[in-house]
């Protein structure tokens, strides 16, 4: 780990205890979950029980018979407030309560409202909705060709520019197809010592937040006000705004703290439709998800990547891509996921001739979104298994083979965007070191083999998206900071405080981040991809240095030389003779960035970052039952410079363990659509007996020359390569390659038996 | 759901008539752990709910035998039976399960007599006391009974229990000479259900396994004693060779169920393989004094 110097206020790079740490353990921080106002309703949907199919009749009688309930809405009520109710951020093809058929089990076809929570449950229960069947596609890759056509024309939303050629396409499940051409491949290939190739799948699992969504909608005079456990409050209003036919500044978001996001809560969720209700009834308007709910509502992509690469001399000379992802039936930001991860698919390698297809498709799963990494754990995956496959192919050690592939500072990524700022090599350095990589190790006996693994990957931001902060200092010199950025546990309150602390030379405690409130706070694209720390906090430092610059100019215009030691306070004093007045800074921040060229994807300024993420592993395997135990888990990332060293720990060890709860044995199991574990009884995550029994977190040395401070994200850098790392261990403990996920121990003992040549598991 | 009664009876007796009815949304409430899942997911909606927390202090004690049994009332939370050091002394088998059984939250109001009358087949503590020789005492309409623990379960979530009965005791005989060991596997989070709960107990005398009682849970449709694995150890020394034989005839007599935590075929093996680890760990830890 790496000390940095500390900067002059001693802010940044100091770990300051999370602002809010005193208010949550007390219970005093606020939530949506928590709130309570006169007259509210509750609402309660009537899901779909089929994956596909035409609704016939929708009998909402014995629900509106039944005492205590207040209203039962249908896709034809929601209609008399929103003409067309059709929302999404790519693409707009998800009603607000389905009309004319259904595309998921779990899908909301009809509302019901009361003001106990419990009789509209129970009401819910007795509506009667009528389907005729309609074929299902379930695989991503039988969608490429499925007869069964989930949507029957693309419905791209006007937003993003690289979507406009599927306008109006017809009869395809192909919501997004992302094509890089790089160098000759079929000439790399056809030149190559070796070609390895395999095929690469990961299953649909849920982001679990610990607080279920929640959306209470308040009408007003023209006006309406949504409290909302959102990750994207800009965007809820600029979207409700763009439903309702509204200007903006007549939809008010609100957003306290969040119970977890993960990229859950983003874009909108429940809000399309407690705002149709709230108008409908003209009463406010609360719908809390319960946990099971959250399983139908937005998930993780399962995929299949297909990798082939051509090798000549021992480094890789050509690689093919090709990654179907599973999107289920709303686009959610699945074509997103498709090509800003599409275009990292041949990994952090220096690598000549590339082609990469990435195909989001519709299917009749429930839909699937970002979930922290958007889509790079599920390349990473592929590619870090792949890699180490052709090492061994080649028996050469997996770290020297990366070594001697790996993509260096200042060589151009597959897009063509030059490396810059990106410490793939110091990530990969730093685990193999802590590992003792060139040292002998233990490798167990009898039926307990040990084995170890490594993996890196890399990924860009998002791009290109805008932030804008208000910082406010007040007549004694405290500041407020107004920021739509969301902290919903990740700390960011905390590290736009010290942004602003730094610069105002102010204690971190002594600065007032104000929520988002989209009435008083100004936009932020949303708080996802780990985009936070570098978009909005070069925002926060843009404006905290107007601020600066003004109380300067201030001084200047009161006759005070440079440097003199008067504070803010003596300054306001001066000038208005008593404490008053404010000085406002403002800073937007939007980096460069040039699209990727439609036909060869190529650009050479594709992300304003690269952030890199790795992990090596030491496990054991019980040979006789497959079992897997992590005795040792090291992760290591390129955060730039941290600005709260604890902070980012925490959030390099969390986000390892959420994978590794993905890699191990998070799945939803589906059966005809139907989620059949959707519970926490059912579901399992992660709990603290599956926490490795030695888990490091490493800072990577590095600074983002562009970043505030010269900080970046890290919310999902330590996701990237923990998949690949343990599946790469368990080959080199007992010699068997599992190609999906999870790594259950059934599947270890099968592979296990298989290469035994027993391919029978246990004769009776 | 929506409302429901809560009645609190002050005796036993009392207990037994509310309960005594046709009506199976009426239902008794101990720690409720169990039972508030399956009304939070609508499995189950009560109409009357007897909270037996009023009478609890009455069947709660846990106490050796003078001869080196065990009474421990159906009221005990699983706390203190984990804490009990009458148990710890007599039946450390089960103070050992309660580490990695629920949490620490639901062992502290999850009581014994719930956690068996639920008919739960993923429990850790059915087959431990199945192992251990234990009966429970039940008191009903009819008056009282006793059943063994092996005996207790029907099938999948049912039990022998009859309308209005309640159990209000469990005892366990002498554990003198014998050696036991639970182990449970989880195929997915370490605190999952198990896939796979094995209990074991063997006495042994001249050298040999003198008697042994062998029973699988969470992989079988209901708790199962092992009769044809129990008897491959009689009379054998207890080693390695009986221990595998064991295991080879404990597969071939249950039926295991395929689910989310793994397949029958799998389950087989993890049956094997634990069977003959409890086995051993029975053996190394000694049998209690």
């Amino acid at each position: 780990m790496t000390i940095h110097r500390p900067l002059p206020a001693g802010q940044v790079g100091r770990s300051v205890p999370r602002l809010e740490a005193r208010r949550k353990v007390t219970g005093r921080a606020e939530y949506v979950h928590n709130l309570v106002v006169p007259g509210m309703l509750h609402t309660k949907v009537v899901r779909s029980t089929v994956p596909h199919g035409r609704i016939l009749s929708i009998d909402t009688a014995a629900a509106e018979a039944l005492e205590g309930v207040y209203r039962v809405v249908t896709a034809d009520d929601i209609r008399t407030v929103v003409p067309d109710p059709w929302y999404g951020p790519a693409f707009h093809d998800q009603p607000v309560l389905a009309i004319d058929k259904v595309r998921h089990v779990g899908e909301p076809v009809v509302a019901v409202l009361a003001e106990d929570p419990y009789v509209a449950a129970e009401a819910a229960q007795l509506v009667v909705v009528e389907y005729e069947p309609m074929e299902p596609v379930f695989d991503e890759i039988e969608a490429m060709t499925s007869t069964a056509v989930v949507h029957e024309v693309l419905k791209p939303a006007g937003t993003f520019p690289d979507l406009k050629h599927l306008v109006g396409r017809r009869d395809t499940n192909v919501a997004l197809d992302y094509r890089l051409r790089r160098g000759d491949v079929d000439a790399a290939f056809a030149a190559a010592d070796r070609v390895f190739e395999h095929e690469f799948k990961t299953q649909q699992v849920m982001h679990t937040p610990l607080e279920p969504m929640v959306s209470l909608a308040e009408p007003g005079d023209d006006a309406l006000t949504i409290h909302t456990a959102s990750q994207s409050p800009s965007f809820v209003r600029i979207e409700i705004a763009r439903l309702l036919g509204w200007p903006e500044n007549r939809v008010r978001v609100k957003v306290p703290y969040l119970g977890g996001g993960f990229g859950a809560k983003l874009y909108i969720k429940l809000e399309a439709l407690v705002a149709c209700l709230a108008l409908l009834t003209r009463r406010p308007v609360k719908w809390s998800l319960t946990m099971e709910e959250q399983f139908y509502t937005i998930t993780k992509h399962a995929s299949t990547f297909r990798i082939a690469s051509a090798v000549k001399d021992g480094h890789v000379t050509g690689r093919r891509c090709e990654v179907f992802w599973n999107g289920g039936a709303y686009a959610d930001i699945g074509p997103r996921v498709t090509q800003k991860s599409g275009f990292t698919a041949p990994g952090p390698y220096d690598i000549d001739n590339v082609a990469i297809d990435s195909y989001a498709l519709y299917t009749n799963r429930p839909p699937a979104g970002a979930l922290r990494g958007f889509g790079i754990p599920q390349l990473v995956w592929a590619y870090e298994s792949h890699t180490d496959l052709i090492a061994r192919g080649l028996g050469v050690d997996p770290v020297a083979f990366r070594r001697r592939n790996i993509l260096r500072e200042g060589r151009p990524q597959a897009t063509g965007t030059v490396l810059r700022d990106a410490a793939i090599e110091g990530v990969l350095d730093d685990i193999a070191r802590r590992m003792d990589w060139d040292k002998p190790f233990d490798r167990g006996s009898g039926t307990t083999q040990r084995g170890r693994g490594i993996a890196v990957g890399f990924k860009a931001s998002i791009a290109p998206t805008t932030s804008v902060a208000i910082v406010n200092v007040a007549a004694d010199g405290s500041a407020n900071l107004y920021l739509s950025t969301v902290d919903m546990g990740q700390g960011s309150d905390t590290a736009m405080a010290q942004i602003v602390a730094e610069t105002l030379a102010l204690r971190t405690e002594d600065v007032k981040v104000v929520h988002p409130d989209t009435d008083v706070t100004p936009y932020d694209m949303a708080t996802l991809g780990s985009r936070s720390t570098f978009h909005a906090g070069n925002a926060v430092k843009l404006a905290a240095e107007h601020a600066r610059d003004q109380i300067e100019a201030l001084a200047k215009s009161l006759g005070l030389p440079p440097g003199s030691n008067y504070g803010p306070a003596d300054l306001f004093k001066k000038k208005y003779g008593m404490q008053a007045g404010n000085i406002i800074g403002v800073g937007t921040y939007i980096p460069d960035y040039k699209s990727p060229a439609p036909e060869t994807g190529l650009s050479d300024n594709v992300t304003p970052f690269w952030m890199v993420g790795g992990t090596g592993v030491e496990i054991e395997v019980d040979t006789e039952t497959g079992h897997v135990r992590i005795l040792r888990m090291v992760n290591a990332c390129d955060v730039g410079r941290p600005l709260n060293p604890k902070i980012v720990e925490t959030q390099i060890s969390g986000a390892a363990l959420m994978q590794l709860g993905f890699t191990m044995f998070e799945n939803m199991d589906l059966d005809g659509g139907q989620v059949t574990n959707a519970s926490l009884a059912d579901y399992k995550i992660p709990g603290m007996h599956d926490v490795p029994d030695e888990i490091e977190s490493l800072i990577t040395e590095a600074e983002q020359h562009s970043g505030p401070y010269g900080a970046k994200g890290v919310g999902e850098s330590a996701t990237f390569g923990v998949s690949p790392a343990i599946a790469n261990a368990i080959h080199d403990a007992v010699g068997i390659r599992l190609t999906a996920l999870p790594l259950s121990p059934e599947a270890v003992f099968r592979a296990l038996r298989e290469a035994e040549g027993n391919t029978g598991t246990d004769a009776k | 759901m929506r409302g429901f009664e809560l009645v609190h009876p002050g005796s036993l007796a009392e207990a037994i008539a509310l309960l005594d009815t046709d009506d199976d949304r009426v239902r008794p409430f101990s720690g409720g752990t169990a039972l508030m899942l399956m009304m939070k997911t609508g499995v189950f909606r009560p109409s009357r709910l007897v909270h037996l927390g009023r009478i609890g202090a009455a069947h709660a004690a846990i106490a050796a035998g003078p001869n080196g049994g065990l009474r421990i009332g159906a009221m005990a939370t699983l706390t203190a039976v984990e804490h009990s050091a009458d148990v710890i002394r007599v039946a450390p088998v089960i103070a050992g399960a309660m580490k990695r059984l629920a949490n620490v939250r639901v062992r502290n109001v999850a009581c014994v007599g719930g956690n068996l009358a639920h008919g739960d087949p993923h429990m850790d503590l059915p087959p431990v006391l199945a192992a251990l020789g234990g009966r429970v005492a039940i008191a009903g309409p009819q008056g009282t009974r006793e059943v063994a623990v092996e005996h207790l379960f029907s099938g999948y979530y049912e039990t022998v229990l009859g309308r209005g009965e309640l159990i209000t005791e469990v005892e366990l005989p002498s554990q003198r000479g014998w050696t036991s060991a639970y182990l449970k596997c989880t195929t997915r989070s370490a605190d999952d259900w198990p896939a796979l709960g094995v209990a074991v107990s063997l006495r042994r005398a001249g050298g040999v396994i003198a008697e042994a009682r062998l029973v699988v849970s969470a992989a079988t449709e209901k708790l199962t004693r092992l009769a044809g694995a129990e008897a491959a150890l009689v009379g054998a020394a207890a080693d390695g060779t009986a221990f595998a034989r064991a295991a080879d005839a404990a597969v071939a007599e249950v039926e295991l169920v395929e689910d989310a935590r793994g397949s029958a075929d799998y389950k087989a093996q993890l049956l094997r393989v634990h069977l003959k680890r409890a086995l051993a760990q029975a053996v190394n830890d000694g049998a209690v004094s």
